[in-house]
């Protein structure tokens, strides 16, 4: 008796000093300056997208025609446009949409991922056949194709619909949306989702199918744990590591095709900012007068790349973190 | 294969006479498991079976531990698996109290589960190292319905403590404990849901000689206070005399002989049975040095393909010509003492 109360004390002792696994990880990530950068980044641009009204110091869309084309200055920090309008607040208003197609784009094809590739990996047969060959078919559509077939057939249908639906039902918000531009790109977000799940599903596919031979599920199956507990609980938890680095990377990926949309005119609408847009408006009119115009083009390209390189260098991270052997 | 099976069902009856029909807790009848060897990259087509488990026939008794036996690969584990339907089994049945598992599906199988349980024998291997321990015991009265709340976390320190565990460690991962302690985890997961038969898949192979011990005293423990049944599966077979009331040996996928412990040490009928016991060192320098050892020549036929006849004629040291031709009957020598051989 004597024995077991000091094991509880030494035990009670031994609580005080808890050390999460994460702990080792952070360590190892927070090392790799890059890494880190690429965080401050990130957080700095979900900052920037999050407060944006109190941030700028303009109107993104207020034009000025006595003040145009002016380079940096200390009323406008990175000059103006060729409409006259402050780039700074443009800038920061065009995190808004990189966040927003960030959201939406991996809220969705991690959705979908996630699920239809643990669920291919677990139950196996049929259900993984059929949901391997829709994958295979993803990766044969050509991308850029499909968003233009959708923005050109659907998608002024489905704005059109939930406009008059906005109207009709009185909804403020919803026709402030559809006016803002915000929901053409949702639909050309929801199709880029539908096209982008397919890596990551087959990522998780393969990681689930080295892990259900574990001893640890075949515990869970004998104790009659149901299968979505079984995938929820013991099989993404467990390949939670290659699984973030795939996102963190694809992330930078999205960054990039929203730029790449709104400069080819199938992401967000003028006036609206973009960093695409702002590109395309820019490059168009000045590319033959480099450098005297430099800013104009030279911002919105530098941080648009940071952004890119920021997701890159946060999974190459978060990659090294989790595997510290490599 | 039919002929077999005919065979196989005539000693059943036999057998549950002997034991008394009220206290048979599981009754497994021929019972088959082949995993099949397919090719081909769009259709795939079998080619072959892995007979890993090839007939077996077998009953364990309300209370009593039934040790089972054999070298590496001999179909143990399956065994063990299949019983509890973890693999599906290819033929035959497994009466659980009268009810065969291998007909259920679905809620009513997951149903089933709180009767039956399976401790793992790698304890590295068997939790889940995203789970707290208190999450690892509290999960199986979770997914059965069993306490909620407050009782349900009293109940898993209670479990805890009855395996040997301190309760301050309700919130800790596995990681944090040693091969043994981890292995006390599995126990308390087992027991969780008060079943009343546990698989014993090797449940002290891969634990340190100074542990084994105790894992097996706190097994008897275990057994005498909650009315537990064991299958024992184990390869050491000290162990499995200390621990079984009777035991099996298994051999290539079929069990060879079936007796009780103290009958199947004093007197092995079987050859196979004989040359594994006479491999256990005897801790006495004198007697070990006159113990007569018999060396099988040759290694353990492959599972895909097994011998014709007997399976063990191979590598059997008194083979007779029909034991090459025809596989022996399964059958009761007395007082249930059961083997497979032509020669016994």
């Amino acid at each position: 008796m004597a024995a077991q109360t000091t094991t509880l004390e030494q035990a009670q002792t031994m609580t005080l000093k808890p050390r999460p696994a994460w702990y080792e990880t952070w360590l190892r990530f927070s090392r790799n300056v890059p890494a880190l950068l690429g965080l401050i980044i990130i957080v700095a641009l979900i900052f920037t997208a999050l407060f944006a009204p109190a941030l700028a110091p303009f109107d993104y869309a207020k034009t000025n025609l006595d003040n145009v084309e002016q380079p940096p200055s200390a009323a406008h920090w990175l000059g103006t446009d060729q409409l006259g309008r402050d780039m700074l607040s443009r800038l920061i208003y065009g995190a808004r949409s990189v966040v927003f197609v960030i959201a939406v784009v991996s809220i969705i094809s991690l959705t979908l991922g996630l699920t239809l590739g643990a669920v291919a990996g677990y139950f196996g047969g049929i259900v993984d056949t059929v949901i391997s060959r829709v994958i295979d078919f993803l990766f044969a559509f050509p991308e850029l194709l499909f968003i233009f077939f959708i923005a050109a057939t659907i998608k002024p249908g489905i704005v059109g619909n939930l406009k008059s639906f906005a109207l009709a039902n009185n909804l403020p918000w919803l026709t402030e949306f559809v006016r803002s531009g915000y929901a053409d790109y949702l639909v050309v977000m929801i199709a880029l989702s539908i096209l982008g799940w397919g890596g990551l599903a087959r990522l998780v596919r393969g990681q689930i199918l080295a892990l259900r031979e574990n001893d640890f599920v075949l515990s869970a199956e004998c104790v009659g744990v149901p299968a979505h507990k079984i995938i929820f609980r013991y099989l993404l938890p467990n390949s939670l590591a290659p699984i973030l680095v795939s996102i963190s990377m694809g992330l930078g990926g999205i960054a990039l095709a929203e730029g790449v949309l709104a400069y080819l005119g199938i992401g967000l609408q003028p006036p609206n900012p973009s960093w695409g847009i702002i590109l395309s408006d820019n490059v168009g009119r000045y590319w033959r007068e480099w450098p005297e115009m430099l800013w104009l083009i030279f911002i919105p390209f530098v941080i648009m790349a940071a952004v890119v390189f920021a997701f890159n260098f946060v999974g190459d991270g978060l990659n090294e973190a989790f595997n510290p052997e490599l | 294969m039919t002929i077999e099976a005919q065979t196989r069902a005539a000693p059943a009856k036999l057998e549950q006479k002997a034991g008394g029909d009220n206290s048979i807790l599981l009754d497994v009848r021929n019972l088959k498991k082949y995993f099949p060897i397919t090719q081909g990259i769009l259709v795939q087509k079998k080619v072959a079976d892995v007979k890993a488990v090839d007939g077996v026939t077998f009953h364990v008794k309300q209370g009593e531990t039934l040790g089972l036996v054999g070298e590496s690969g001999c179909g143990k584990s399956t065994t063990g698996r299949t019983i509890l339907q973890l693999y599906r089994p290819t033929e035959g049945q497994v009466l659980f109290r009268g009810k065969d598992l291998a007909q259920l599906k679905g809620e009513e199988l997951r149903q089933m589960r709180s009767d039956m349980q399976m401790i793992f024998q790698d304890p590295y291997a068997s939790l889940n190292p995203r789970m707290t321990v208190g999450d690892i015991v509290a999960e199986p009265l979770e997914v059965h319905n069993i306490a909620k709340g407050k009782e349900r976390k009293e109940r898993v320190q209670e479990l805890l403590r009855i395996v040997g565990l301190n309760p301050y460690f309700i919130n800790r991962y596995p990681h944090e404990f040693s091969g043994g302690q981890r292995q006390r985890i599995g126990i308390a997961r087992s027991i969780a849901v008060n079943p009343d038969f546990i698989v014993c898949d090797e449940p002290i192979s891969a634990l340190d000689v100074s542990i084994q011990a105790q894992i097996i005293n706190l097994l008897e423990e275990l057994q005498e206070h909650l009315g537990l049944t064991y299958l024992f599966i184990a390869h050491d077979l000290s162990v499995v005399r200390h621990i079984s009331d009777r035991v099996a040996v298994m051999y290539l996928g079929k069990i060879v002989e079936l007796t009780d412990s103290r009958a199947l040490y004093a007197n092995p009928l079987h050859p196979y049975t004989r040359a594994l016991l006479s491999a256990v060192p005897i801790p006495d320098p004198i007697i070990e040095e006159k113990r007569e050892r018999i060396i099988l020549v040759g290694d353990v036929p492959s599972p895909v393909n097994p011998p014709k006849g007997c399976r063990f004629h191979t590598r059997c040291p008194l083979v007779i010509p029909i034991c090459k031709e025809v596989a022996p009957e399964w059958r009761d020598v007395g007082n249930g003492h059961f083997v497979e051989c032509h020669v016994v």
